[in-house]
C-alpha cells in the first residue's frame, strides 16, 4: 500500500521538517524495540525455569511454576490450560471469578498486550502482505536513505529561520516578508541551476556573468528589506547570501512550523563551561558499531544561573556528520548539575571510516519552551583511537569545554578543476575581446566538501578578489559541485596572481565562521617565502599554460588560519 | 526525552480539516498550553504524553495503574500532504477526527475522514472519537450539538465538544479514545482461542500450543 509512497513530491525544506520528524520517531522507535525486547527476555527466563520441571513431573507431583510439591487429595493443583502444565493454587493470576492463567501464560499475554503484539496481530489481518512490525515511518526513511545519494538542501537555512522563527517580534509583516523572500530564493536557485551545466557556461559565460549579478542584487534588495523590517532578522543577511543555491521555499507557514518540529535548532543560550563528563568509548568489530557509554556529569553549570536550574542531557555527533541521522541524545536528567545518565549510544559504522571521524560530546540544558543552553563539549579525534586496546574502553573523566573549532583533517585533499577560458572565436579580435570579458579561471567540482569555500584571487596590486560558495549540509564526503568564476583578469596577471581556496563551517548567529582548512595556488609569494618550485606555483602553471581546458589539481588543505586571505 | 520506563506505547493521531485546530488541541493536551496563531502542519508531526491509566475491575474497584506513552501524531489537514497523511493512518491504534465547530464544510468532510480512515486504518473499524472543536466560540457556531450526536451515534463513536482555546473537554476527549484503545487490545487478547469457555482444567480442546494463552 504504501510501497510507492515517498517524500519525492515535498518540497525541500518541507522534506527537511518531515525528515527531522521520522528521525524523532526513529528514535522513539529503537526505545520501545529495547523495551520490548527486554520484556520478551523477562519472559523467557519465566519459561525456561518452568520448563525445567517438566522432568520432575512424572517423578514427583509439583507446581510447574514454583516446584512445590502437590498433593494428591489436598491441594492436588490444576492443569492450566495454556501450558498444559499443573500448578498449584498461588501460581494461577485469576482474571476474574471464573478464569485463571498460570504466571508464565498469564505473562505471555502480557507481553503481548505491552508489546502492541495485539495490533500487529489485528493489522496483519487487514494487510497481509505487509511488514508486520514495521512503520510506515520506518520505510520513508529507508527509501529515503537509500534514493539520496546526496540532496542538495541547506540545514543551515533550516537552522538560521529556526532561530529567526522563535524570536518573539516574528509577526505578520516578516512572515510576508519571508515570502517574498521565497520568490527571490526561487529565481536565485534557477540560475544557480544553469551554473551547473558547464557545457553552456563554456561557450557564453559572458551572460552568466551577468546572471550572476543579477542574483546578487535580488538577494540583495531582500536584504535590504529584511534589515529594514525588524532587527531581530539582523543577521539573516549572511545567510540569504550564501544559500542562493538552495532550491526552494514553501511558504512562511511552513517556515514557522518548524519550531514545534526541529528541536535540534531552539533558542541557544550560554552558560559559562564548567564540570567533567564521564563516558566510555569502544567499538565492536562484530557488528560495526560504535558505542558510546554515557555515565553523567559533574560539577555542570547551571543552565539558567539566576533561577539555579539545570536540567542536562548529552547530544553526540559523529563528526563531520552533523545531519540528524549522525545525532544521539540521552534522556534528560531534571534539576541536577551532577546528572547520571548510564545510557549508551550506538552508531552502525565501518571501522575505516572510524579514521576520520570526531566524536563530538555536548552537554545541553534543556529549557522550557525548548531553550537549550550550551553547557560544554568534548571531542574526540577517533583517529588516534585505539579501539583494539581493550583498556581505552574503560570509563574516563573529561573535562568539558567551550566550543571546539573544529578540527580539519590535515591530509584532507582538495580536488579541484580548474580552467582558463580564452575566448577565441576570432583570433583577430582575440585581444580586444579579451580585454572586454577577460579570461575566466574557472573552478569545479570539489570533491571534499565542507560546509562553504570562499576563494579570493589576489591580483598582482594587491587587489582582492572574493568570493564565496552556497552553504552545504555538512555530510562526510559529498561532491560539491559550485563554480567559482573569476573574470576581467588577463593571463598576464594571471600568471603574477594567487588564488586562495578556504573551507569554512558556517557558525550560528552572531558567532563568527569557523576556519577549516585553506590551500593556495599560484605564483605570488604567499606565505612570506618564495618558492619556485613549490606545488601551489606548479600546479597554477599547469591551468595558465593550458587554456580552455579543465586541470585536476589535488591540494592540500593547511589548518592554519593565517596563511589565507579570506 | 523518552525512556523506556513504561508499560504501553499507545499511538494515537489526529486528523480532520486544515485549521480545525488539531495541532493546537495536541499543544493544548501535552503542554496545556494555547497557541492562537495558525501555523500549518507540514506533513506530519508528533507530540508525546506520558499519563498513567487505572483500570477498574468489573466491580468497580480501582485496578492495577499503569504507566502509558502516548505518542499522538498530528497531521496536516491539506489536500497537498493527502497521500503521506493517510499513510500514517495505518501505525495508530485510535483516532482523532476533529472537526471546527464553527465551520459546516469541516463537519460535512467528517464522512470522507471516515472513509479514509476505514481504507487505511489498521482493521476496519478502528477506535475514534468524533471532536467538535473551538467550543469557546460559541458566536459563531455553525454546527449544533445534535446534529453532531446524530452522526457519531450513526458511526457509534463517542463525541465530545472541546475548546483548545480554554482546555475544555480536551484531556476527556483523549481519555475517551484511550479508554476504547485499551478496552480492545483487552478483547484482543482475551478472545484469543481457547479463552472463552470459563474456568477449570482441561477443557475440549487440546492443550494450546505453545503461543497461546491459558484459559483455565
Ligand atoms: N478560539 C479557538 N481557536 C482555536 C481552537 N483550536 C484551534 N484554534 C485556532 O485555529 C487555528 C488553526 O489551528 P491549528 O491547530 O493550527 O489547525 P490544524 O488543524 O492543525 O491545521 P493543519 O495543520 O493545517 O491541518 C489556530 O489559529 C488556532 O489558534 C479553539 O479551540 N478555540
Ligand atoms: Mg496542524
Ligand atoms: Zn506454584
Ligand atoms: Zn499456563
Amino acid at each position: 500500500m504504501t510501497s510507492d509512497l515517498n517524500l519525492n513530491f515535498l518540497k525541500e525544506l518541507e522534506r527537511e521538517a518531515v525528515l527531522e520528524v521520522l528521525y524523532r520517531d526513529q528514535a522513539m522507535r529503537k526505545i520501545e524495540e529495547e523495551r520490548v525486547r527486554k520484556l520478551k527476555m523477562q519472559l523467557q527466563q519465566l519459561r525456561w525455569k518452568g520448563t525445567r520441571s517438566v522432568s520432575h513431573e512424572y517423578q514427583e507431583r509439583s507446581c510447574a511454576r514454583c516446584h512445590r510439591p502437590l498433593g494428591l487429595l489436598l491441594n492436588r493443583g490444576a492443569v492450566c490450560n495454556g501450558c498444559s502444565h499443573r500448578v498449584c493454587s498461588e501460581c494461577r493470576v485469576c482474571l476474574n471469578p471464573c478464569l485463571w492463567k498460570c504466571t508464565a501464560c498469564y505473562a505471555h499475554g502480557d507481553v503481548k498486550i505491552k508489546a502492541g503484539e495485539w495490533f500487529f496481530e489485528e493489522r496483519a489481518k487487514k494487510y497481509p502482505n505487509e511488514g508486520r512490525h514495521e512503520t510506515v515511518g520506518a520505510k520513508l526513511l529507508k527509501s529515503y536513505q537509500k534514493l539520496s545519494e546526496y540532496s542538495m538542501c541547506s540545514y543551515f537555512w533550516t537552522l538560521h529561520l529556526q532561530e529567526l522563527c522563535q524570536t518573539k517580534s516574528f509577526n505578520k509583516s516578516v512572515e510576508n516578508l519571508f515570502l517574498s523572500l521565497t520568490t527571490h530564493m526561487k529565481k536565485i536557485s534557477k540560475s544557480q541551476n544553469d551554473m551547473a551545466d558547464r557545457s553552456h557556461l563554456t561557450t557564453d559565460y559572458g551572460q552568466h556573468v551577468e546572471k550572476r549579478k543579477e542574483r546578487r542584487s535580488q538577494s540583495d534588495t531582500a536584504i535590504n528589506i529584511t534589515s529594514r523590517v525588524s532587527k531581530s532578522l539582523y543577521s539573516v543577511s549572511g545567510t540569504v547570501r550564501s544559500v542562493w543555491g538552495m532550491q526552494s521555499l514553501s511558504s512562511s507557514h511552513f517556515l514557522c512550523s518548524l519550531n514545534s518540529t526541529c528541536t535540534e535548532y531552539g533558542n541557544f543560550g550560554k552558560a559559562n563551561v564548567t564540570g567533567e563528563i564521564e563516558f566510555a568509548i569502544r567499538y565492536i568489530f562484530k557488528a560495526c558499531v560504535l558505542e558510546i557509554s554515557i555515565r553523567g556529569c559533574k560539577n555542570l553549570a547551571y543552565g539558567e544561573e539566576k533561577k539555579k536550574k539545570c536540567n542536562p542531557y548529552v547530544k553526540v555527533y559523529l563528526l563531520p556528520d552533523k545531519s540528524p541521522r549522525s545525532k544521539r541524545k540521552t534522556a534528560v536528567k531534571k534539576s541536577t548539575v551532577d546528572p547520571e545518565f548510564h545510557e549508551t549510544l550506538k552508531y552502525k559504522v565501518e571501522y575505516p571510516q572510524l579514521g576520520s571521524r570526531q566524536l563530538q560530546v555536548s552537554v545541553w540544558h534543556a529549557g522550557a519552551l525548548k531553550t537549550r543552553v550550551f553547557l560544554g563539549e568534548v571531542v574526540v579525534p577517533l583517529a588516534a583511537w585505539n579501539f583494539e586496546d581493550r583498556s581505552a574502553e574503560s570509563f574516563s573523566w573529561y573535562p568539558l569545554k567551550a566550543k571546539v573549532t573544529l578540527g580539519f583533517c590535515h591530509s584532507s585533499k582538495l580536488l579541484v578543476s580548474a580552467r582558463l577560458s580564452v575566448p577565441a572565436q576570432d583570433k583577430n579580435f582575440q585581444l580586444e575581446k579579451q580585454m572586454r570579458e577577460g579570461p575566466s579561471l574557472q573552478i569545479d567540482d570539489l570533491a571534499v566538501l565542507y560546509l562553504f569555500w570562499g576563494s579570493c584571487l589576489i591580483l598582482p596590486d594587491q587587489t582582492e578578489m572574493k568570493q564565496r560558495s552556497p552553504v552545504l549540509k555538512k555530510e562526510v564526503c559529498p561532491r560539491w559541485k559550485h563554480l567559482f568564476v573569476f573574470g576581467d583578469v588577463s593571463p598576464a596577471r594571471l600568471q603574477q596572481s594567487c588564488l586562495h581556496l578556504t573551507v569554512w563551517d558556517q557558525a550560528s548567529l552572531g558567532a563568527s565562521d569557523r576556519f577549516l582548512g585553506g590551500a593556495a595556488l599560484g605564483a605570488k609569494e604567499s606565505f612570506g617565502l618564495r618558492d619556485p618550485g613549490s606545488e601551489a606555483l606548479l600546479q597554477w602553471q599547469k591551468v595558465l599554460s593550458s587554456p580552455n581546458t579543465w586541470t585536476d589539481l589535488s591540494l592540500v588543505l593547511h589548518p592554519n588560519k593565517e596563511r589565507f586571505k579570506s | 526525552m523518552t525512556d523506556g520506563d513504561y508499560d504501553y506505547l499507545i499511538k494515537l493521531l489526529a486528523l480532520g480539516d486544515s485549521g480545525v485546530g488539531k495541532t493546537t488541541f495536541l499543544y493544548r493536551y501535552t503542554d496545556n498550553k494555547f497557541n492562537p496563531k495558525f501555523i500549518t502542519t507540514v506533513g506530519i508531526d508528533f507530540r508525546e504524553k506520558r499519563v498513567v491509566y487505572s483500570t477498574r475491575s468489573p466491580n468497580g474497584s480501582p485496578g492495577k495503574a499503569f504507566k502509558v506513552h502516548l505518542q499522538l501524531w498530528d497531521t496536516a489537514g491539506q489536500e497537498r500532504f493527502r497521500s503521506l497523511t493517510t499513510a500514517f493512518f495505518r501505525d495508530a491504534m485510535g483516532f482523532l477526527l476533529m472537526f471546527d465547530l464553527t465551520s459546516q464544510q469541516s463537519f460535512l468532510n467528517v464522512r470522507n475522514w471516515m472513509s479514509q480512515l476505514q481504507a487505511n486504518a489498521y482493521c476496519e473499524n478502528p477506535d475514534i472519537v468524533l471532536i467538535g472543536n473551538k467550543a469557546d466560540l460559541s458566536d459563531q457556531r455553525e454546527v449544533n450539538e445534535r446534529q453532531a450526536k446524530d452522526l457519531a451515534d450513526k458511526y457509534g463513536i463517542p463525541y465530545l465538544e472541546t475548546s483548545a482555546a480554554t482546555g475544555q473537554a480536551v484531556e476527556q476527549a483523549v481519555g475517551a479514545l484511550l479508554d476504547l484503545v485499551m478496552k480492545r487490545m483487552e478483547q484482543c487478547v482475551d478472545k484469543a482461542p481457547g479463552a472463552a469457555n470459563g474456568a477449570g482444567t482441561a477443557g475440549p480442546e487440546p492443550p494450546a500450543p505453545r503461543g497461546a494463552r491459558c484459559a483455565c
